[in-house]
């Protein structure tokens, strides 16, 4: 297994309130937290924010409960989308460690599951689902390694969230089988985070057997972290990286670049599917 | 209902029951495998103060260090091999490392050097290991073990270099270990603490504590009748009443009270006073079983005390529970064993483990 990661922390400007909740995940046992920048885009006007840089929030990051080494946190970006037009991946999408788009009708989630980067779809937890979840698209998104993930802070506000999160959570499982499933928070407030063994106990309830109740909450994460990082990449195989030297031998690397990013597949990555 | 709700995760009690005077006796076996003891507590019932022997036994327990950011190639060193590895009852554990989520080490007395490693980190070290017994759908864990006493292991030939060059350069490990050694002259202190003064270390004397429980009911044990059918209680509710006790919870399932519905087990008798002690730290098996030796010759003088309860628990996140079985940590990670010494030399042994074990000796 690998450590307990918490991929959904809603950002806010209240910079204490982060603060706390990233105190507060440190202290039940996350190794890992994701803040994320949820964009609902009204009419054609994209407005991605820029993410905060992780540095500004502490000087110090908060050792983990039981171990050594410091908490990581990163940034990831949410795309609630109606329209198709909605998703358009642009180089302010790459400033994010992770992007996840969380559809809202049935087409949307057939496009999201087969053809957008994306890392992770969300499931709606505070509504009846909309639209019955196909064996289909699921397993195709099972193939490209992209994760669907359940919030539980929505089932400890409120009681009719709860029926609604579960009741979704068992009709996803029983068509995805419990594979490429994560589970992570989506706290507003320090209150509403719960220690990893309980949320692995809480994959109990939503019908995973007892392995990939944990796994939801460690191995799968993982997954998640590594189909991010390929996302820069092409094939997951070839990556650039900034190299500090003269403009002239820049502009020599650039062309090579390009050539691999135009070969870049979004179908098969060896990497991605070996872990 | 789902009927995975209805499962919980497996656990495996093993119960012994013999004499500590028969030569077929295995009870020295199993303390001695048992590397890595993390809490003993010692329930005397019928019992008013400690007495002398059992104090002086628990006091001289030997005293452990908690050494910072020590690299792990530095238990593979020539001089370390051989003047702490190869004299044996030398043991070391990874401080604060978790063994479902990252990397954890272990120095067995035998000499086996254990790495419990998460893959990136197998991926990139490039031992040999197997995968762990413990992996759910795809492999997570590995496991690697180092015999330093063999002899394809011995400094100077290629293998004992390509581990000592992978641990030092190629992916330098460092924790924070828990060393103890049981030693029977101090020169060998004096070679341990040149070798840990290098780093920032601490030692520790095992903490002690004891009080005396106030009549509360106890249950009557036959040394015949291990299984509980007839004359004694189950061992399940026995051990379960063993650890409200350790823990203070009231076993009276009074009717107003919801906290706590333990109640001890039938056949049960009251007893008007009960001494309990523990004592935590990281503890080698000899103390225990120096400790054994003080319990089984204070319950053969005449006294009304019917039998000595001593438990020993492990670590949860150490990689091995007995010998060299893998442990691993599902939602528990508890790996214990219990001794009740009755007069004439029986005694019960039970041995407890977990979701993620192997079935203990």
């Amino acid at each position: 297994m690998s450590v307990f990661m918490d991929l959904n922390i809603i950002s806010s400007n209240d910079k204490n309130r982060l603060k706390s909740i990233i105190e507060t995940a440190a202290h039940l046992g996350y190794s890992t937290v994701a803040i994320n920048y949820v964009v609902e885009p009204q009419q054609k006007k994209q407005e991605i924010p820029k993410p905060q840089s992780v540095s500004d929030i502490f000087d110090k990051f908060p050792i983990v409960q039981g171990k050594s080494s410091p908490i990581k946190v990163l940034n990831r970006l949410t795309i609630i989308a109606s329209d198709a037009s909605h998703f358009r991946p642009t180089n302010e999408y790459k400033s994010f460690d992770l992007v996840a788009v969380y559809p809202k009708t049935e087409k949307l989630f057939h496009a999201a599951c087969m053809t957008f980067d994306v890392d992770i779809i969300c499931i709606a937890v505070a509504e009846k689902q909309p639209f019955h979840f196909k064996r289909a698209p699921v397993n195709g998104a099972i193939d490209r390694g992209v994760f669907f993930e359940t919030c539980y802070a929505a089932a400890i506000r409120d009681t009719t969230m709860r029926r609604y999160t579960i009741a979704n959570a068992i009709s996803l499982m029983e068509v995805c089988k419990g594979k490429n499933i994560i589970m992570s928070s989506g706290a507003e407030r320090p209150l509403e985070l719960r220690g990893p063994y309980d949320i692995a106990n809480l994959g109990l309830v939503f019908s995973l057997s007892e392995g990939d109740a944990k796994a939801a909450v460690s191995t799968n994460c993982r997954a998640v972290l590594l189909h991010g990082e390929t996302r820069a990449t092409a094939s997951g195989v070839v990556y650039t990286m900034k190299k500090p030297k003269t403009p002239q031998k820049q502009e020599e690397e650039s062309p090579v670049s390009k050539k691999c990013m135009r070969c870049s597949a979004h179908s098969w990555c060896p990497v991605l599917t070996a872990t | 209902m789902s009927p995975e709700l209805e499962k919980c995760p497996r656990s495996l009690l093993v119960c012994e029951k013999s004499n500590f005077l028969n030569e077929k006796s295995r009870h020295d076996i199993h303390v001695s495998k048992h590397n890595f003891n993390y809490k003993i507590s010692v329930l005397i019932p019928d019992c008013e103060a400690l007495p002398a022997n059992i104090s002086s036994a628990f006091h001289s327990f030997s005293s452990y260090y908690l050494v910072r950011e020590l690299p792990v190639y530095q238990l593979l060193e020539e001089t370390f091999i051989e003047s702490h590895v190869k004299k044996g009852n030398f043991y070391a554990l990874s401080y604060n490392t978790k063994i479902d989520e990252e990397n954890t080490i272990a120095l067995l007395s035998s000499g086996q050097l254990i790495l419990s490693l998460d893959k990136d980190t197998y991926e990139q070290l490039g031992l040999e290991g197997r995968p762990s017994l413990y992996n759910h759908k795809k492999a997570m864990r590995f496991v690697v073990t180092l015999d330093l006493t063999d002899k394809s292991l011995t400094p100077g030939t290629k293998r004992y270099q390509r581990v000592l060059s992978s641990l030092k350069d190629r992916l330098p490990l460092r924790y924070d270990f828990l060393l103890t050694k049981y030693n029977t002259g101090s020169d060998e202190d004096q070679t341990l603490i040149k070798l840990l003064s290098q780093y920032s270390y601490e030692e520790h004397k095992p903490a002690f504590s004891h009080h005396t429980l106030k009549n509360i009911p106890c249950p009557t044990l036959y040394p015949s009748d291990i299984q509980g059918k007839t004359l004694s209680c189950d061992p399940h509710h026995f051990l379960e009443w063993l650890g409200a006790v350790n823990l203070d919870i009231s076993c009276e399932n009074a009717a107003d009270s919801f906290l706590s519905t333990y109640v001890c087990p039938e056949p049960q008798s009251s007893v008007s006073q009960a001494l309990l002690c523990t004592v935590t730290g990281f503890i080698s098996p000899e103390n225990v079983f120096v400790l054994l030796q003080e319990l089984r010759q204070y319950i053969d003088e005449p006294k009304f005390t019917p039998w000595i309860s001593l438990t020993v628990h492990g670590f949860m996140d150490s990689p091995v529970s007995w010998g060299a079985t893998e442990h691993g940590f599902l939602k528990g990670g508890e790996n214990l064993y219990n001794f009740v010494c009755f007069k004439n030399q029986d005694y019960w042994l039970h041995m407890a483990t977990g979701a993620q074990d192997g079935c203990p000796p």
